[in-house]
């Protein structure tokens, strides 16, 4: 082979995007011998009919973006002899080692003056409170020099409990977005020029000279902005009635609009989940979304779980499956659209039952209610697939314990969403889950929303003269079809205020950039009575101003000064009437410092409503259940209604039910896709709405044959945005303008649709593959109720293991984990806090495609069951830190070795890539750096993320490095060194890994295996507790014999539920056609 | 052929300048005697002109002439009286200007570097200094664990006083004008300590290093 010749084919491999690219056949090859095992990952192995063939790297694959077919065929037949490109790599190799020279010289700059109580090297925590939703979780930002760093849920808060979701974790890497805006811009054609601060405001005051109609559209907020708004819209001379609040979420404006027809009051109750032992949900989505997710996790992780031999129930109504549903005991699938009608029949049977609660004249209202519609409660059966028994039984369940019903959500958010609550507050006025399981008297959720805004800014926007839209997307946000877009174009003046650029910056005249929340000041009152303060923990790494502070400064330049020096010393006068509220002996800047140490101060106020009021007016207008194929887009419980897809994070989280990445997708049943002879990642076009468009289609069981569920929240048409732009499709343009008549949410589900195959392909980037769990039976475990409580007291010793390894050497710790697979409900936030914490890259759907995701934590999910009603277990899987890792053995560098603490340490700098361990590793947890992750890549999308944002504590790796999860070293190392100060050992609890640390659930427990009274020690131990791939040790099989760190708890199941029967369908599993119906599913 | 020879050529080449380039080996058998090599670093020089006085390794120019002999040596002035965070953080941190001119708002005012000094806190400008001792970015390590390192009596591992500790792998920064590199701060080094310096062994227990060797002690 000539030199040139070598040259110009490496130079050709070099462009492909992929040099080892498996030529001849999928990357997952299924097994030769497949023998279905109780679980599965993906529908087709029951329904091998919906499988994509065509899911070959060479094959199928539509030029819809990402991979192209032609460049994947040319790859393979370029044919390159391996020794020739080893010599190639050696002879470079070499050239840049004769080329060595020191390092370059580094700078340190101490400051001028030392701040107080900063040292080097030491984190500063400041306590503030989230602001990515409206629910106002109390979060501690640890800073590193300055520097936010990692954002942990405060323990002390009662809203996060220590928890935080994955999107309140993401956050930081929104703070160090490189595409957030660098300064004011204004736009002049389709072109946005820089402009400074005073420019603009010079500007922007001539403009509202003499205007006064002047709009603000902003988002939920339940602290003092709003009102800060409706003052600043009054010195404007305009109205404070001008002040729009919208938030996607319908939940909020159903829920208090339901209230305020009921009762008077709008507001939300606080659902202190808690104290219920019996939850239903109707299609609800507090695991997902919610209200307070949380929050709602938190509580529902206390209550619901196996626990000391009890575990609550929660039943879940729903047309499609969702996190929340997918933790639900007993789940009924119901048709789409058909939430208020379960509701009604829901509320009629517990009406009818003798225990039910309530007082005499809410009873009467109820009564004459239930009268008024007997004959759409007789229909709803039919309409909903509920049968009246089974309805029964739920509602006997209901009135036997603390219990509530929790509806809405969502994925229901038709024009029936408020009617639905209207149902849900007489069922729970029934169940007497009013003040005990619902707090609407003590210390209840304010509303972020007012209600009917939306509605309102369309009447008047016409007439507006200037808008500010400030931290709100409604041109993203609100279906196309509302004409967003075309309003806020025709405002003369719009004003775009964001922390990050948005659609609505694309069209906004002046664009104003806003601080992000942990640069700005501000505070949320997430339960009434109850404050949560927010404090910068950074100084504005752009050129931003609060967007307060914007208002303040426009006043100044049009001498309407209001007498504040900043946005702070406003906040700080409205914080004394709460000063004065909770009634301290300090003087006020004492008692702002406390407030601002701890994060939060309060007591929860307490009213009383009123009785239940007559409702059936509003049933008129009840819609009756849609037919045909329903069209649902429900938030992606990843970033809500969009508003953080720009953080590749989340992207990379991927959906923990499909397990899809970076992308959207279009869920149907397994049997509905096998009827319409579809398969997976076969591109169809979806018809019968506004606008059709072009979607991926995935099986997902546990959906109703007539549901087709596609998550809002990607499909940005935002070029500023380089993560989220054309990421996925919005399903919004497909819906009409429709609304809620009561509360004025657009309606975004129940739409009949048409599904057509355009006859081209989209892979899509699902993270967990099928076919590989080769049946066996100790990778998830399941027991049922009764095991549980019989074994309750029993206790098990994993270690103990005959083989032919020495004794274990007993030191002082042995560290180890313990997950509780009754508690994970697979919210992805400990993924997400893992990435943050130990510097792992994202690598773009490309990457995910060829199973090169870097995860040091996964979230596998099972199904198990039948298909169209499947009980679904996460399983939370990390480096399992075997005391007889396969891994350790294989590698020739010594680069993975055993620590004496049972840590699987990895040596980073030792480590040459042969990536035997990978190939040794049982669990698959193993990442190998294809790349050196220049954090400015992501995938084919140049994007430059901010190095600020790594944790400095934590190696960036390289390529060609083999890594995986270190169960946080870094932390245990502080803990070490703070222990042998005080000259002690690790307490139990003292140290938590970073999943463990933010988990909503509580799932993850870490300690000392060496200790016997340690938390992990203790779950270890419990009859539930399992070692993956571990074998059955009760009957002297075990498996690997790897040993690992890790224990698992099985899950608790109510496999004798009398309701449904659930021990039947338990029991034959895997065939649906032996799959009895019970009445919940019946076809379309 | 032409391309082996190539090869075979580059293979030669970079042998013989690893070779250069390879510090002299140090005798293992009685303890570890670091002999201090001179270095060759590219864009940096060795300054012996105002001292007059050999140094070794690397000692990069500083903004400002800083002699730690002075300061330390001289005036006896304890290494954390700077150095504050040592004992507390994983780094020794830099004094800040303000720490300076605790002193040196009355001490030596008229000197030129003292002025530049007074310059840079009053125009709250932070002096940029040029790191002596830089560990790789996978090395994590704490100097807060090695100044507290204590033997099973209670008396300091590494010293006998503070500063001998520090002195242990900073050399003898009391006689230096500008700080420089006195340890090579390569593993070998940090490992040979690790394992030598051990609790004394008694008739039950057989000799136990203080300090872990394991890899993710340092590497993580």
């Amino acid at each position: 082979m000539s030199m040139e010749r070598e040259t110009d084919e490496l130079l050709r491999l070099e462009r492909k995007p992929e040099v080892f690219l498996p030529a001849d056949g999928a990357m997952e090859a299924p097994a030769a011998e497949f023998v279905p095992g109780p679980y599965y990952m993906s529908a087709d192995e029951r329904i091998p009919e919906v499988a994509d063939e065509n899911s070959r790297p060479d094959h199928g694959m539509a030029a819809v973006g990402g991979v192209t077919p032609s460049e994947g065929t040319t790859a393979s037949q370029t044919v390159v002899d391996r020794r020739d490109i080893l010599r190639f790599f050696s002879a470079g190799a070499l050239m840049s080692a004769t080329a060595c020279v020191r390092r370059p010289a580094e700078k340190i700059v101490p400051h001028v003056r030392q701040p107080r109580d900063h040292i080097p090297g030491v984190p500063v925590v400041y306590a503030t409170t989230c602001g990515e939703c409206a629910a106002g979780c109390g979060v501690l930002v640890k800073t590193r020099e300055g520097r936010p760093v990692k954002l942990e849920g405060s323990p002390e808060h009662p809203i996060s409990q220590g928890g935080l979701c994955g999107m309140g974790q993401a956050a930081v890497q929104g703070l160090y977005h490189p595409e957030r805006l660098k300064g004011p811009h204004v736009r002049h054609g389709r072109r946005h020029d820089p402009m400074n601060w005073d420019d603009v405001f010079q500007q922007l005051a001539s403009a509202l000279k003499d205007k006064k109609k002047i709009g603000i559209f902003t988002g939920g907020s339940t602290g003092h902005r709003h009102q800060f708004f409706r003052e600043v819209l009054e010195r404007l001379g305009s109205d404070a009635s001008r002040l729009y609040t919208y938030e996607a979420n319908g939940l909020f404006a159903s829920v208090a609009r339901a209230h305020e027809i009921a009762f008077g009051q709008s507001d939300l109750p606080r659902c202190d989940l808690k104290k219920a032992q019996v939850i239903v949900g109707i299609g609800s989505d507090f695991h997902d979304v919610g209200t307070s997710v949380v929050y709602h996790t938190k509580g529902f992780a206390q209550s619901q779980p196996f626990r000391g031999g009890s575990r609550g129930t929660f039943v879940q109504f729903e047309s499609h499956l969702s996190l929340t549903g997918s933790r639900a005991d007993i789940r009924h699938v119901i048709a789409p659209g058909s939430e208020t009608h379960t509701a009604l029949i829901l509320l009629r049977s517990l009406y009818e039952h003798r225990a039910s609660r309530g007082s005499a004249a809410a009873r009467t209202q109820v009564r004459r209610f239930l009268e008024s519609y007997d004959k759409v409660i007789a229909g709803a059966y039919q309409e909903s697939g509920v049968s009246r028994e089974l309805m029964d039984k739920t509602a006997e369940e209901l009135l036997n314990a603390p219990s509530l019903v929790v509806a809405g959500g969502s994925a229901s958010a038709d024009e029936n969403s408020t009617l639905l609550q209207l149902v849900t507050i007489m069922a729970n006025v029934l169940t007497g889950a009013y003040g005990s399981t619902l707090m609407m008297e003590n210390g209840w959720q304010p509303s972020p929303v007012k209600v009917g805004d939306l509605g309102r800014f369309l009447q008047e926007a016409p007439e507006l003269d200037a808008l500010f839209v400030i931290d709100s997307n409604p041109v993203f946000t609100v279906p196309e079809s509302w004409g967003i877009r075309s309003l806020l174009e025709k405002i003369p003046l719009l004003v775009s205020v964001q922390p990050f650029p948005n659609e609505v910056d694309q069209i906004a005249d002046i664009s104003l950039p806003a601080h992000h929340y942990l640069e700005s000041w501000g505070d949320e009152q997430p339960v009434a009575g109850f404050w949560s303060a927010r404090q910068p923990a950074v100084r504005p790494t752009t050129d931003s101003r609060q967007a307060e502070d914007s208002f303040l400064w426009l006043l100044a330049y049009m001498d309407l000064s209001l007498p504040y020096k900043d946005y702070r010393s406003w906040l700080m006068d409205k914080w004394r009437r709460i000063y004065h509220l909770v009634g301290t002996r300090s003087d006020f800047e004492t008692f702002f410092k406390a407030v601002l140490r701890r994060g939060f101060v309060g007591k929860p106020g307490s009213r009383t409503v009123g009785e239940l009021r007559d409702l059936r007016s509003y049933f008129r207008e009840l819609r009756p259940v849609p037919r045909g194929l329903i069209l649902t887009a429900p938030l992606d419980s990843r970033f809500q209604d969009g508003r953080s897809a720009h953080l590749p994070v989340l992207q990379e989280m991927g959906d923990r039910l499909t397990t899809i990445a970076w992308d959207s997708w279009l869920a149907l049943s397994p049997e509905t896709m096998r009827k319409m002879g579809l398969r997976q990642n076969q591109l169809v076009k979806v018809r019968g709405g506004e606008q059709s468009f072009d979607v991926a289609v995935f099986p997902l069981p546990g959906l109703h044959a007539a549901s087709a569920v596609i998550p809002r929240g990607n499909g940005h048409l935002n070029q500023m945005s380089t993560i989220s732009y054309q990421n996925g499709v919005n399903p919004l343009v497909a819906f009409a303008k429709k609304e809620d008549p009561l509360s004025g949410q657009p309606v975004t589900a129940s739409l009949s649709v048409e599904l057509m195959a355009t006859g081209d392909w989209y892979r899509l980037a699902a993270m967990q593959k099928q076919n590989d769990i080769a049946n066996r039976s100790d990778i998830v475990k399941k027991v049922s109720l009764t095991q549980a409580r019989k074994n309750q007291h029993k206790q098990v010793d994993l270690d103990t293991v005959p083989d032919l390894y020495p004794a274990l050497e007993k030191k002082e710790y042995r560290w180890g984990m313990s997950i509780d697979l009754s508690k994970c409900n697979g919210c992805g936030a400990c993924m997400v806090a893992c990435s943050l914490e130990n510097n792992v890259p994202q690598v773009g759907r490309e990457q995910i495609l060829l199973g090169r995701e870097m995860h040091w934590i996964r979230l596998d999910r099972y199904f198990y069951g039948p298909v169209d009603q499947p009980v679904v277990t996460f399983q939370p899987v990390m480096c399992q830190h075997c005391m007889h890792a396969p891994c350790e053995a294989v590698c020739p560098v010594f680069a993975t070795t055993h620590d004496p603490e049972g840590l699987n340490a990895m040596t980073y700098n030792r480590c040459v890539g042969t990536r035997y361990c990978a190939n040794a590793c049982p669990y698959k947890v193993r990442r190998f750096n294809w790349w050196t992750h220049k954090w400015g890549v992501i995938g084919s999308k140049a994007t430059d993320r901010n190095p600020r944002a790594l944790n400095p504590d934590v190696t960036v790796r390289t390529r060609g490095v083999m890594e995986k999860c270190s169960f946080c070293v870094g932390r245990l190392r502080d803990a070490k060194h703070e222990a042998k100060k005080e000259k002690r050992t690790v307490r139990d609890g003292e140290v938590k890994t970073a999943c463990q640390q933010t988990c909503p659930a509580d799932a993850i427990s870490f300690g000392n295996l060496n200790d016997p009274d340690s938390q992990v020690s203790r779950e270890r131990r419990d009859s539930r507790a399992y070692l993956m791939l571990g074998g059955d040790p009760e009957h002297g099989h075990y498996g690997l014999k790897t040993l690992p760190g890790v224990s698992y708890l099985a899950q608790v199941t109510l496999e004798e539920h009398p309701a449904t029967g659930f021990g039947q369908r338990a029991g034959n599993h895997g065939h649906p056609a032996a799959e009895e119906s019970h009445g919940a599913h019946d076809g379309d | 052929m032409l391309q082996q020879f190539w090869f075979l050529l580059l293979l030669a080449l970079s042998i013989l300048v690893c070779l250069v380039l390879m510090p002299p080996s140090t005798d293992q058998s009685s303890g570890y005697q670091y002999k201090p090599f001179i270095m060759w670093t590219p864009g940096d020089h060795v300054n012996d002109s105002t001292q007059n006085e050999v140094t070794y390794g690397y000692h990069p120019d500083q903004p400002l002439p800083f002699s730690h002999k002075l300061h330390a040596g001289d005036r006896d002035i304890p290494c954390q009286f700077c150095h504050s965070s040592a004992s507390k953080s994983t780094v020794a941190g830099i004094p800040t200007v303000e720490t300076c001119m605790g002193c040196h708002n009355y001490v030596n005012t008229d000197a030129e570097p003292i002025k530049q000094l007074k310059e840079s806190f009053d125009k709250k400008k932070p002096i940029e200094w040029t790191r002596v001792h830089n560990l790789p970015h996978y090395v994590r390590f704490s100097h807060q664990v090695h100044l507290r390192a204590r033997d099973s009596k209670g008396e300091l591992l590494l010293g006998k006083t503070a500063d001998e500790v520090c002195m242990a792998c900073h050399g003898p920064v009391k006689e230096m004008t500008t700080a420089s590199q006195y340890a090579p701060l390569q593993m070998g080094w940090c490992v040979d300590c690790h394992n030598r310096i051990r609790e004394p062994a008694t008739e039950s227990k057989a000799a136990v290093p203080f300090a872990p060797v394991n890899c993710n002690v340092c590497h993580y």
